[in-house]
């Protein structure tokens, strides 16, 4: 490797990923899981809640999102100023998230304020009232923002690539519109509340400085036994519904620029290619000197940016390239891609392009590990998928011996150009 | 507290270096003492462009980018109207890596026509992403040169047109190199598990051949005071009116900096403070309302910005902002206000210390500010701020005829 580097050049020793293990899970006594995740400076701690509540979960379009977004607007005890006022006093940040698989909060504390943070914590997420003013305001604002999203390409990409990949009628897969905000009501709230948020349903994870600490105030307020003791949740899958393959244009009007989103259906986490897949799309779009990069931006100055992703959610896999670029330049942008997939397909990657791939995706992990806060991230998306506490182990051990005929074996599989979707989010 | 060391070399490059024991990577950041306020106006953009420029590689590192890899590392930079800002963030065996690069390209970048073609061009996408492809993305760009009259804070780092980037060539870009990148000015941050001793012995061996280059002194034009208010209005495709407002303030520095960041903070920084509580729940005038300090080293803003419900009228929303900014005087920020607001930077400031690489970037920053030693003094002047100190700089600051506004209305379909 180093004959690659000028004689100057000092010696580049090999990265090594570092300790890739989570903790082990300790349990409250109702059997609630939490991850306590040590070190980190004095004075400040990170909790999160995570709930099965994530869109995947709703039957009602939005009150997944709509649910969580109203968890800090009013409870049993306080009305919205109040609880607000509480939170803030405390100088803590209080999160509250949904995503497709999962929703909650993340609570990031002084040390000193755990107590009341803690007991804050449990209200707006066990007793939260939904008030009908906040609740108008928080569909209102909401609506503003859907309305903005309409006029933005790389928005409107996603959606249509999730629309054709999962179908229109899963959760993965349905995109808003003006009449879901205005159908929505308290009561698809409270009744998404009542099934979703309860100690049977949710893992904790605590990242600083003497986690132990918190175990003491956890179970205090998070150990009732709700609906029962807790359990694993039991996921099923839904009906996917694939589109046919193809280019499928999305009118965007007035815009300067296009969004360019290929993309093909994924694996699953539990696929033996799934690590091996990360390996390639890393190689393809997944850094500054990927291929796509430097084909697209660095040498036909196409675009700020292009990236690749391989990812999945529950039950389902994509594979993704997304780019910003001139209108003009779209169709150009789209044979290239092809063009440099076909070269992977028929073309062995050398060995100094899959060391550097190596390399850097062991940085990328180290990096992952480098502190309790981005160790609290990690194993959110390791619990909520069950991957196994083991997932970056292997996930290094397969960068480190994954082979060129792997990689190639790999694009001719999962990048079949015939079966790609080519969504185009722009002015016709 | 902070503890870090510092020292120059010969040739003017200061070198600061923290020791972080609890990471295993290390981050080096340095700094160039160049942002778009050093610009022509007559060739704005190019110290952005220069910045893009900096990863083209060099007659020894053809590609920049593969040793970073290589080591494990991640790199990026940015470019704002004060200073132009790299680093590079990898495991600690590999800080010398980091410092041959950085060192490398400080003298020896390749600067060819045909870079400089593709970047001018990746800038421009750059452009069109961030600022027209955007709903509400070019407001910023309108209010520069509506605040500003004289100071080079008049245009973004983007450029006044993105037309000013296409004259760029390979001339004004090799004087726009020897005048701006060299050692004298340019600060290095290293934080990592590396002894201080060790971060000058490595930047002696790697910068210390590098020419010593006069320091430059900046002189630039002074915003005159504006004594009379500015309105604009623009009027684009989108769903909802925007309000912004903007006052001239001081600088970096100065003590109003430091009252207006935690007055502002009260104003807009959490969900109980008065903007959100007041002006989004109870008035329900706006839908979401945010008052913060632009950030700039010399005199800048504190800008207001504001999404307007459907169906208000911006003038009376204009009249609700300024009735808030009145009260200041006649209501004083509370105890409970302050208490809330000092929780909040103790909790702010320990988050920003959780990463090396922030803590690079931010000694980097106050040195260049005057003293890295900043970093540790902030934390005491922003709790001694009152609320008598509050009101005072309130009044002297949110003048009418010391404001920018520009309405940003939806245009009729």
């Amino acid at each position: 490797m180093k004959d690659a580097l000028p004689l100057r050049a000092p010696a580049i020793n090999i990265p090594s990923p570092g300790d890739t293990s989570f903790p082990a899970c300790t349990r409250l006594s109702n059997g609630v899981p939490v991850y306590l995740i040590g070190n980190g400076p004095e004075g400040l701690i990170r909790i999160e809640f995570v709930f099965n509540a994530g869109q995947r979960t709703e039957s009602v379009h939005l009150a997944s999102a709509a649910t969580n977004a109203m968890l800090t607007e009013g409870t049993y005890l306080h009305d919205a100023a109040t609880i607000n006022n509480l939170i803030d006093m405390t100088g803590a940040l209080f999160s509250p998230n949904a995503d497709k698989d999962s929703a909650g909060l993340v609570t990031v504390t002084l040390t000193r304020k755990l107590d009341e943070v803690m007991s804050l914590a449990e209200e707006v997420l066990f007793h939260p009232s939904f008030p009908e003013r906040e609740f108008r305001m928080m569909k209102d604002k909401r609506m503003q923002a859907f309305l903005i999203g309409r006029q933005r390409t790389a928005v409107r990409a996603r959606e249509e690539f999730y629309r054709a990949l999962c179908g229109d009628e899963t959760p993965y897969g349905r995109v808003t519109c003006a009449e879901d905000y205005a159908s929505l009501s308290v009561l698809h709230l409270h009744d998404f509340h009542s099934a979703h948020y309860m100690p049977r349903n949710m893992y904790i994870t605590v990242a600083g400085r003497n986690p132990e600490q918190v175990l003491p105030l956890l179970e205090r307020h998070f150990s009732g036994e709700g609906s029962g003791p807790w359990s694993k949740p039991v996921i099923t899958a839904p009906l996917f519904s694939s589109a046919s393959p193809g280019v499928i244009h999305c009118e965007v009007k007035d815009s300067v620029q296009s969004t360019v989103r290929m993309g093909w259906k994924g694996i699953t986490r539990d696929h033996p290619d799934y690590l091996g897949l990360q390996v390639a799309t890393m190689l393809l779009g997944g850094y500054f000197g990927s291929r796509l990069m430097r084909k697209i931006r660095e040498e036909k100055g196409y675009t700020y940016g292009i990236h690749a992703v391989a990812g999945a959610f529950h039950s389902i896999g994509y594979i993704a390239i997304m780019t910003d670029v001139a209108n003009a330049w779209r169709e150009e942008t789209v044979m290239e891609i092809r063009k440099e997939i076909t070269h992977l397909q028929r073309d062995l990657v050398s060995d100094d392009e899959l060391q550097v791939v190596r390399n850097h995706t062991m940085g990328e992990i180290a990096r992952l590990f480098d502190g309790p806060f981005s160790v609290a991230d990690a194993i959110k998306g390791i619990v909520d998928y069950d991957a196994g506490l083991d997932y970056y182990t292997r996930f290094a051990e397969t960068v480190n011996n994954i082979t060129p005929g792997k990689i190639k074996e790999l694009f001719n599989t999962y990048f079949n150009q015939e079966e790609a979707y080519i969504i185009i989010a722009g002015t016709a | 507290m902070i503890r870090f060391e510092r020292h120059t070399l010969e040739n003017g490059l200061r070198v600061i270096a923290h020791r972080d024991e609890g990471t295993p990577m290390v981050t080096t950041n340095i700094l160039y003492d160049v942002g778009a306020r050093d610009e022509d106006p007559g060739s704005t953009g190019l110290a952005h462009l220069f910045e893009h420029l900096m990863f083209g590689g060099t007659r020894e590192v053809p590609l920049f980018d593969f040793p970073v890899m290589m080591a494990g590392g991640e790199n990026n930079a940015f470019t704002n109207n004060d200073f132009t800002n790299y680093y590079i963030t990898l495991p600690v065996n590999n800080l010398e890596t980091a410092l041959w690069l950085e060192a490398d390209r400080m003298t020896g970048l390749d600067l060819s026509e045909e870079r400089i073609m593709t970047q001018k061009s990746v800038v421009t996408e750059e452009y069109r992403q961030r600022y027209l492809n955007q709903p509400y993305g070019d407001l910023l760009l309108l209010l520069r040169p509506l605040a500003y009259k004289v100071h080079p804070y008049r245009w973004p780092a983007i450029g006044i047109d993105i037309s000013h980037i296409g004259k760029a060539d390979t001339i004004s870009a090799g004087k726009f190199y020897r005048k701006f990148y060299n050692a004298s000015n340019a600060i290095l941050s290293v934080a990592g598990n590396v002894a201080p001793d060790e971060v000058f012995r490595l930047a002696e061996k790697w910068f210390g051949d590098k020419p010593r280059a006069p320091r430059r002194r900046r002189r630039l034009p002074v915003e005159p005071d504006q004594n009379k208010r500015r309105q604009i209005v623009a009027e684009r495709r989108v769903p909802s009116a925007q309000l912004i407002m903007a006052w001239h303030t001081d600088g970096r520095n100065s003590r109003d900096f430091i009252v207006l960041d935690m007055l502002t903070d009260i104003l807009s920084g959490c969900e109980s403070a008065r903007f959100p509580n007041l002006l989004v729940r109870e008035k329900e005038v706006f839908s979401e309302a945010d008052i913060y300090l632009s950030g700039e080293t010399d005199p800048g803003l504190v800008i207001f910005s504001g999404k307007l419900r459907n169906g208000i009228d911006i003038r009376k929303a204009e009249e609700a902002v300024e009735e808030e900014l009145f009260r200041l005087s006649a209501v004083p920020v509370t105890d409970a206000e302050l208490e809330k607001a000092r929780n909040r930077y103790e909790s702010l400031r320990l988050i920003s210390h959780l990463s090396a690489s922030n803590k690079a970037f931010n000694l980097a920053l106050h040195e260049l500010l005057g003293d890295a030693e900043g970093i540790n003094r902030e934390r005491e002047r922003y709790m001694s701020v009152t609320a008598g100190e509050m009101a005072v700089t309130a009044a002297r600051t949110f003048l009418p005829s010391n404001c920018s506004i520009i309405h940003y209305i939806p245009k009729e379909q």
